[in-house]
């Protein structure tokens, strides 16, 4: 199997690493030795893309004017481009989800339907398939750092408070770059595997993640390797970006209304984010910002300014601390240890307050940008086996319900379980003779359904015509370790499976993906068929190892031209194995699976009459 | 019997596989999941060991190259560990677990104060009420209501204490007892569970009444 990498797909910068042998280190561009990927994506007409530093480089002719025609000279003169930034704040948000202050943002959106659309000239983006650009970048530039391997296998982290939508959303992207997503991992979590690795002092350690879009606190126990999450919270639209968007606004303020367009806010919050950074480290900076018509503002912002505006958001953070260790049942003084994450870290009144809050020093020895990634590729460290001691144990971050009589939200899974987990519950009809019943998934912490997240629909059936009451279907409900939702239902009357038809309320389904994957003209559709033939392969694997054991201990229950044609299948499937023809492993998994049910079906019996005669001996003795 | 997902071997249902040690993940209670006898009285430690140990060797993390069927047995198997695990840790949780496995009904929804805490209850809740208001019109008071108050808490922690004392002897003077004579044991348990609940939700009340001054 190939090797697992780790990948911090983030709102300002995406990174790629990797383990080399037990140590975690981030791939860096081959030209500029830049560790930081820029989650910066330029779009062109005609289809071409441009990720990081090279669409920065683009913006200036693609965005001059980002809703019209493109003026500037270049290879795309006089065509409209779109240059994209903070992808992460659209992923897995149905149009009607996105905030005003996020519409605002670009005029190119088109925020109808469940997916938030960039729509570029003819063509129109999703914000799963704009991830995968900056998804595939990260490949590429894993790939020619180690030209001798294959780049296909991922761990990527989200948000902690990411809920189901989101989630699936970055799964969706990494389909759509070739990559297979072997696990989602929580940030704040990753981040604690890096120190974790460092021999941080076992106990309750407290991360503190604030990004660029986002913010995560996580409350961990760590003891003996193994790292369980008590509690998360957080909110997945506060970050360094609101920050910035407030010294925006307070630049602008008294520029005349004519300027104060949507490229004046754009141009205005890159300067704003620069001066954050500038006062990290000094007291006060100038802001120029050179508007449409020669028109220039300049203005004085110092650091005491800056705390003011940025403030009420630190509070939130803080806000939400409280509320995670109120769920861990701990008090602030109960933590050992408090991991800084995020870039937005580096300000001096985020480090501050925290360390009030808590009333300890934070712990910031590794590079807040970099150790989330680090931590990403220690878990796929875990996951390839070359860490066997340590164990990651999640959780939910939103409880999880179905809609009940009434628009009543009635839990299923609260938030904060560890995960992997499971619940059952039990549905029947309402009335004589209905043959479906429909079911309405939530996420969220509010009593009424209106108010939480609609996460998918489905219709449980068709059920056999009874009098009303009478059908009982479980329905198990089961969220695996990437957080994300898996719903199987059963009769239990007949036990027999019923076909579970999840239809998400926002986001893109399978057919979609599909389409998109089809649609997508690159060499990861190479990728895609060879995934697929390693499945397939691993079937046949599987299906060869059992049936050889089985031939073995109850071969007595074969009659010989049973066990020929049986033999001369396997024989068969072990020589397709070898080859790469796909379509014939499989076609011989089936055949031979269809020949030896009857041999499965004899064993069985076999063994329940084993059972029985011993039982009547025990019985009897 | 079920077949083990890995070795297909015929099995009794387990959680993992007695031959190979493969995730199989057939539903069983609580205490089989984790193999520990079906007794109340439980050493956290050893709950907390055997969950861990289970947890290393069935967890997703550990079959994230293996084939589909072994990465769903262990995802269920570690999902019913989980519950199991969680389930049994906390004493009241165990109780009521219990409880429901013996076939005893517990009133559903039952939001009646327990007789003998009825005028402890009513007592708090005015404190809290008085705390809350002068707090509100930033009164002088306030101080000396919360000292009150923190003083009450203390009480709350002593009476929750010697609750949970009483739970722990409970559970040992069931476990001591043979099936057929527990079903009076079982009201007992009924009964002090119920108290227990009141006071848990109690003294997260004060508590959350008390941080607000605090913060205030």
């Amino acid at each position: 199997m190939s090797r697992i990498f780790g990948i911090d797909l983030g709102t300002t910068n995406s990174l790629i690493a990797l383990l080399e042998g037990k140590t975690p280190r981030v791939i860096p561009d081959p030209a500029s030795a830049n560790a930081l990927l820029p989650s910066v994506v330029a779009l062109v007409p005609d289809g071409a893309v441009f990720v990081g530093d090279s669409a920065i480089e683009m913006e200036p002719r693609l965005a001059l004017k980002p809703d019209s025609q493109v003026s500037g000279p270049g290879p795309h003169r006089g065509e409209a481009g779109a240059v994209v930034r903070s992808v992460k704040r659209y992923m897995g948000l149905g149009g009607d989800e996105v905030s005003p202050e996020d519409r605002r943002r670009y005029a190119f959106t088109d925020f109808a339907g469940p997916v938030v659309r960039f729509r570029v000239g003819e063509r129109s983006y999703t914000p799963a398939q704009i991830s995968a650009e900056i998804l595939k970048a990260l490949k590429r530039r894993a790939e020619a750092a180690l030209p001798d391997e294959k780049v296909d296998r991922v761990v990527i982290t989200v948000p902690a408070y990411f809920n189901d939508g989101q989630r699936q959303a970055t799964k969706d992207a990494g389909r759509l770059a070739g990559l297979e997503v072997v696990r989602l991992v929580n940030e704040p979590t990753a981040a604690s595997l890096a120190y974790g690795l460092n021999q941080m002092a076992e106990g309750k350690v407290a991360v503190y993640d604030f990004g660029g879009g986002t913010f995560d606190v996580s409350i961990l126990n760590i003891k003996g390797g193994i790292f369980e999450v008590l509690a998360t919270n957080g909110d997945t639209h506060l970050g360094g970006d609101e920050i910035d968007r407030a010294v925006a606004d307070w630049l602008l303020e008294e520029a005349p209304d004519s300027v104060r367009d949507r490229r004046a806010w754009n141009s205005a919050r890159l300067v704003a984010e620069d001066a954050k950074k500038r006062l990290t480290q000094a007291n006060s900076v100038e802001l120029r910002l050179d508007l449409e018509g020669g028109r220039r503002i300049a203005r004085v912002l110092t650091r005491a300014d800056l705390e003011r505006m940025a403030s009420p958001f630190v509070e939130r953070t803080l806000a939400c601390c409280g509320r995670a260790l109120e769920d861990a049942m701990l008090r602030a003084s109960e933590v050992d240890a408090v991991v800084l994450v995020g870039g937005s870290t580096r300000m001096p009144i985020v480090r501050r307050r925290v360390e009030e809050f808590f009333g300890r020093r934070p712990l910031c020895s590794l590079d807040p940008d970099q150790v989330v990634a680090l931590g990403a590729a220690v878990q796929a460290g875990v996951l390839m086996g070359s860490h066997g001691d340590m164990l990651l144990l999640d959780v939910v971050p939103l409880s999880l319900g179905i809609e009940t009589m009434g628009g009543v939200m009635e839990r299923v899974i609260h938030r904060n379980t560890t995960i992997p987990t499971s619940a059952a519950e039990n549905f029947t009809t309402a009335v004589d003779n209905q043959t479906h019943v429909d079911i309405h998934v939530l996420q969220g912490e509010r009593e009424l359904a209106n108010d939480c997240r609609s996460l998918a629909r489905f219709k449980l059936g068709p059920i056999e015509p009874q009098p009303a009451g009478l059908p009982r279907i479980e329905v198990t409900f089961l969220i695996d370790a990437n957080g994300i939702l898996n719903v199987t239902a059963r009769d239990q009357r007949t036990g027999r499976e019923h076909s579970v038809d999840v239809k998400p309320s926002y986001g893109l389904t399978d057919e979609e993906i599909e389409r998109m994957l089809e649609e997508s003209i690159d060499l990861g559709e190479q990728d895609l068929e060879r995934r697929l033939l390693i499945t397939t392969r691993n079937e046949a694997d599987q299906i060869l190892t059992a049936l050889g054991k089985q031939l073995k201990e109850y071969g007595e229950l074969v009659a010989a031209d049973e066990r020929r044609r049986i033999e001369e299948t396997s024989s068969q499937l072990e020589a397709a194995r070898r080859g790469d023809d796909r379509e014939l492993i499989g076609r011989l998994v089936e055949e031979l699976n269809e020949i030896t049910t009857p041999f499965a079906e004899r064993i069985m019996d076999h063994a329940i009459k084993i059972a029985l005669q011993k039982k009547s001996i025990e019985e009897l003795s | 019997m079920v077949q083990c997902p890995s070795c297909a071997r015929l099995i009794k249902p387990a959680i993992t596989c007695p031959g190979c040690g493969a995730p199989v993940g057939s539903e069983l209670d609580c205490f089989a999941a984790l193999g520990l006898p079906p007794r109340l009285q439980i050493d956290t430690v050893r709950l907390e060991q055997a969950y861990h140990d289970l947890g290393r060797r069935i967890h997703p993390d550990r079959f994230a190259s293996s084939p589909v069927r072994l990465r769903q047995a262990s995802l269920r198997a570690t999902a019913l560990l989980t519950r199991a695990y969680r389930t049994l840790r906390d004493p009241v949780a165990r109780g009521l677990y219990t409880l429901e496995l013996n076939g005893v009904k517990l009133a559903e929804n039952n939001k009646n104060v327990p007789p003998d805490l009825a005028e402890l209850v009513f007592e708090v809740q005015e404190q809290l009420a008085d705390l809350n208001a002068e707090r509100s019109r930033g009164g002088e008071a306030a101080r000396g209501l919360n000292a009150e108050v923190t003083a009450r808490r203390a009480e709350l922690q002593r009476t929750m204490d010697g609750l949970m004392d009483e739970l722990n002897a409970l559970f040992a003077r069931i476990d001591a007892n043979d099936t057929a004579a527990r079903d009076d044991l079982y009201a007992e348990l009924k009964a002090i569970l119920s108290k227990i609940a009141y006071m848990r939700t109690l003294i997260r009340d004060v508590d959350k009444e008390l941080d607000l001054t605090r913060a205030a």
